[in-house]
């Protein structure tokens, strides 16, 4: 009897993990194919950019006014560095509004000492509704700034709250914390002259830690020796140079990040702006602006544009990492869940019957998918039930061909854009693509599956965010943002 | 179960896949270590060659020769560099040098490909080299447009009557982007447009025209405004607001009047734009009507409205000063608001 337990069960671990093996096997080839698109759109975007020149645009009365949208909280250390960095961006017409989202500490009193700011009546058009704005001031100094302080009601209620007193055509949605890079904006507004039925842009986003920043500028970039910030700067690569660029020539996009993201802000503002009770806000917004194109027959078009830039500064403790992915995976749980009515639904377009399908089983399972591999393969070669080819095999697959793919999108990487071009700088990324298989990936399931356990228990908090800050002065990140 | 062979071969891919992408990653940093050390030689002396050249005015045809024998790449991006510092009859040595070299011709080819890459490419050239060559004017209405918006670049060097005429044209294109460039190579131009494009706005309307006006808003001249005052009357809102816009900037008695009508279109945007152009023509005479705006329904007529008062200056601000003591708090807060801003903020 027993033994024909011992066999059923056998049967059954060896038949749920060819299943696990073969949706790694499905992943990679997608993963193939989105690479191969990728290499395609890139080469065609080079030669788009190759000579370009963008006086034009520069000297141009006509290009569309962008607002920069920063929403910042107890950012008094850097807020200063940040927003001269922001006015002095390389852009013809542009309007910066700081949203004090009720900092405890001085950052309020920072900006108006630092930029003569000047107290106005607060009030303005409100569209959407947000927390109450506390202040409004404008600089003596700076035409192009507006300071608002408002009460604490976290990024989104922040952003919502900058969309409303935004006069911009386009709106560009950031951290107070993100280095744009000086002509970051200018190659971020092409896809805008380039079609009318684009409602957002991204760009990509890169990891600034072990790299030499200046007043707000990014002046030698290196590849960070934190074997933590080492690997999500490798992850990064992956996910901008393949994964967005890919889903840009199958116009499936549906990811802007957070730190840097260009809309068009009547677009936003008539879908309703950001929504207040979700940490994935930024993705929400995005698909909610696809699905309701879909529903509306409106313009609906999310571009990626490589070439532009922004450094972000990246965990370097794993409990803070942790606490991030959890986030993200948490965001991603709860947006699929608010837009599930488009899963395999044609009248959604590919967004429907592709891209949702994409993030559901690739993006959102696949840490359910890699946990019952590893664990049901470790029942079976501990009971002598798998056989160590069995093992390996999966391994490789799990593994091996994803660090393929990204030493291949690092090879993309090097002859694009080779914004690291020391010898030491691609053995580290080289080591780091290597490294990440052993423990790093493994701990990301878990904080990924942690995330969703969250999402389903109802939780929507951020938790704390620590940060080293660009400035001699460590920056700590609380609460809401 | 999982046969040696299966798993050697997946094994072997796998370490070939790795081992050939990572020889690959470093090859290609000791390649463009190498280039970049060629190229930057190259360079160097290609650019002394270049400068000697173009500042003797003697064609020197073992010059000509040794620029002609380095990496066109290199001939390209010096040739251009060079361009985009001299003018005049320096600037025509550099064109005779490059016509040498064969920098042009191969730009002239690249501008027949029918790849709109090399076209893209070729134009470029031609382009930065400010080359009066027809083949580029053909690229006005080529099929694709960032090659149509590339050739609209070149266009603002070159004001003559064809390509201006060619550039009206393409004011209705589909496209933003070339729509864009031409608007803005039209305003770059300067006012040798004005005429040519006060009659098209004469003879047009749609999208071409709200293009076009977008221009004429810029150069405001006198010569748009009977098209402005045409255009102000049509049904479509944007080329009402465009003509608004327009007429703010040419000035004079009939766009005052015009504007005092646009007052109170039934648009609100027309409405904002018509407060904001009569704060540009300083023009106080309608500050009654202007204060009316404050307690105009729409928030942004309201805000233009009171920032028109504030360009008029004294008499304005008592307008708004007396709104504040209304019993409008729509009024009462924006005219507040206004007042309040600093000079750098309310312009």
């Amino acid at each position: 009897m027993s033994d024909l337990i011992q066999a059923a069960l056998g049967r059954m671990l060896v038949a749920g993990e060819f299943i696990v093996l073969l949706y790694f096997v499905g992943v990679n080839l997608w993963y193939l194919a989105l690479l191969v698109s990728s290499m395609l759109e890139l080469r065609r975007h080079m030669l788009l950019i190759s000579g370009e020149s963008r006086h034009l645009l520069l000297s141009s009365t006509l290009s569309p006014t962008i607002s920069i949208l920063a929403p910042a909280f107890n950012e008094a250390a850097s807020i200063e560095t940040s927003l001269r960095a922001l006015l002095a961006l390389q852009y013809p017409s542009l309007e910066v509004i700081v949203i004090s989202d009720g900092s405890k500490d001085r950052t309020v009193e920072v900006l108006v000492e630092r930029f003569d700011l000047v107290p106005v009546k607060p009030i303005y058009e409100q569209r959407i509704k947000t927390k109450p704005v506390r202040s409004l001031y404008r600089s003596s100094t700076y035409p192009s700034l507006v300071v608002v302080d408002k009460e604490n009601g976290g990024k989104a209620d922040a952003l919502n709250v900058g969309l409303s007193f935004a006069r911009g055509e386009l709106v560009c949605a950031m951290d107070a914390d993100t280095l744009i890079e000086a002509d970051g904006l200018q190659r971020m507004v092409r896809p805008f002259l380039l079609a009318t039925d684009v409602v957002a842009a991204g760009g990509t986003i890169r990891v600034v830690n072990g790299s030499d920043v200046k007043f707000g500028r990014v002046v030698r970039t290196e590849v960070p020796t934190n074997p933590l910030a080492g690997i999500q700067a490798v992850e990064y690569l992956r996910a901008f140079l393949f994964g967005r660029l890919g889903w840009n020539r199958l116009g499936g996009n549906i990811i802007v990040s957070g730190a840097f993201g260009l809309f068009h802000r009547e677009a936003v503002l008539s879908a309703g702006g950001y929504l207040h009770d979700t940490v994935g806000e930024d993705m929400e917004l995005v698909l909610r602006l696809k699905r309701l194109s879909y529903e509306r027959g409106g313009p609906g078009r999310v571009a990626f544009v490589p070439d532009s830039v922004a450094w972000t500064e990246v965990p370097e403790s794993a409990k803070i990492l942790g606490r991030q992915r959890d986030r993200w995976h948490r965001g991603l749980a709860d947006v699929l869940w608010r837009h599930r009515q488009m899963l395999f639904n044609p009248r959604y377009g590919i967004t429907g019957v592709f891209v949702y399908p994409y993030y559901l089983l690739v993006e959102l399972l696949a840490p359910f998918f890699e946990a019952v591999g590893l664990t049901t393969l470790g029942i079976g070669l501990a009971l002598g039930l798998a056989d160590w080819r069995f093992a390996a095999l999966f391994y490789l697959s799990a593994y091996g061909l994803g660090t393929a793919l990204t030493a291949v999108t690092l090879i993309i990487e090097d002859v694009s854009f080779h914004r690291y071009d020391t010898f030491r700088d691609r053995g580290l990324l080289f080591c780091w693509a290597l490294v990440e298989n052993l423990g790093y990936r493994q701990l990301t399931v878990y904080w990924r599956l942690r995330g969703v356990w969250k999402f389903l228990r109802g939780r929507k908090d951020w938790g704390a965010m620590e940060r080293k800050g660009f400035s001699a002065i460590p920056v700590v990140r609380t609460g809401a943002l | 179960m999982i046969s040696q062979r299966i798993l050697d071969l997946v094994m072997l891919t796998e370490i070939a896949l790795i081992a050939l992408a990572v020889s690959l990653y470093f090859l290609h940093g000791v390649w463009l270590l190498l280039n970049q050390r060629r190229i930057t030689a190259a360079t160097d002396s290609a650019r002394e060659t270049l400068v000697r050249l173009v500042n003797t005015g003697v064609v020197d045809t073992e010059q000509v020769k040794s620029l002609g024998k380095i990496p066109r790449g290199v001939q390209v991006t010096i040739f251009l560099e060079a361009s985009r510092n001299l003018s005049g009859a320096a600037k025509e040595r550099l064109r005779f040098v490059a016509q040498q070299v064969g920098v042009l011709d191969r730009a002239r080819k690249l501008c027949e490909s029918r790849w709109w890459t090399r076209r893209l490419r070729g134009a470029r050239i031609l382009s930065r080299m400010d080359i009066p060559d027809p083949l580029v004017l053909e690229l006005l209405r080529d099929r694709n447009p960032a090659v149509r918006a590339q050739a609209a670049e070149w266009a603002s060097a070159q004001p003559s009557v064809p390509v201006i005429t060619a550039m009206l044209r393409l004011l209705a294109d589909p496209t933003t982007q070339a729509r864009f460039a031409v608007q803005t190579a039209l305003l770059r131009m300067g006012a040798v447009v004005a005429g040519p494009l006060a009659t098209f706005l004469e003879r047009n309307s749609g999208r071409a025209a709200e293009a076009g006006l977008r221009v004429a808003e810029s150069l405001a001249e006198p010569r748009f405004e009977a098209a402005a005052l045409r255009l102000s009357r049509t049904d479509d809102v944007a080329i009402r607001t465009a003509s608004a816009k327009l007429l703010g900037g040419i000035g004079g008695a009939p766009a005052a009047e015009r504007l005092v009508e646009l007052l109170s279109d039934g648009a609100p945007e027309v409405r904002a734009a018509a407060a904001q152009s009569l704060g540009r023509m300083h023009h106080w005479q309608s500050g009654s009507m202007l204060a009316q705006g404050l307690k105009d329904p729409t928030w942004r007529v309201r805000r233009q409205s009171a920032l028109a008062l504030r360009a008029l200056g004294a008499p304005g601000a008592l307008f708004l000063r007396r709104a504040m003591k209304g019993d409008d708090r729509f009024a009462v807060d924006m005219a507040q608001q206004i007042l309040e801003l600093p000079a750098a903020a309310a312009g």
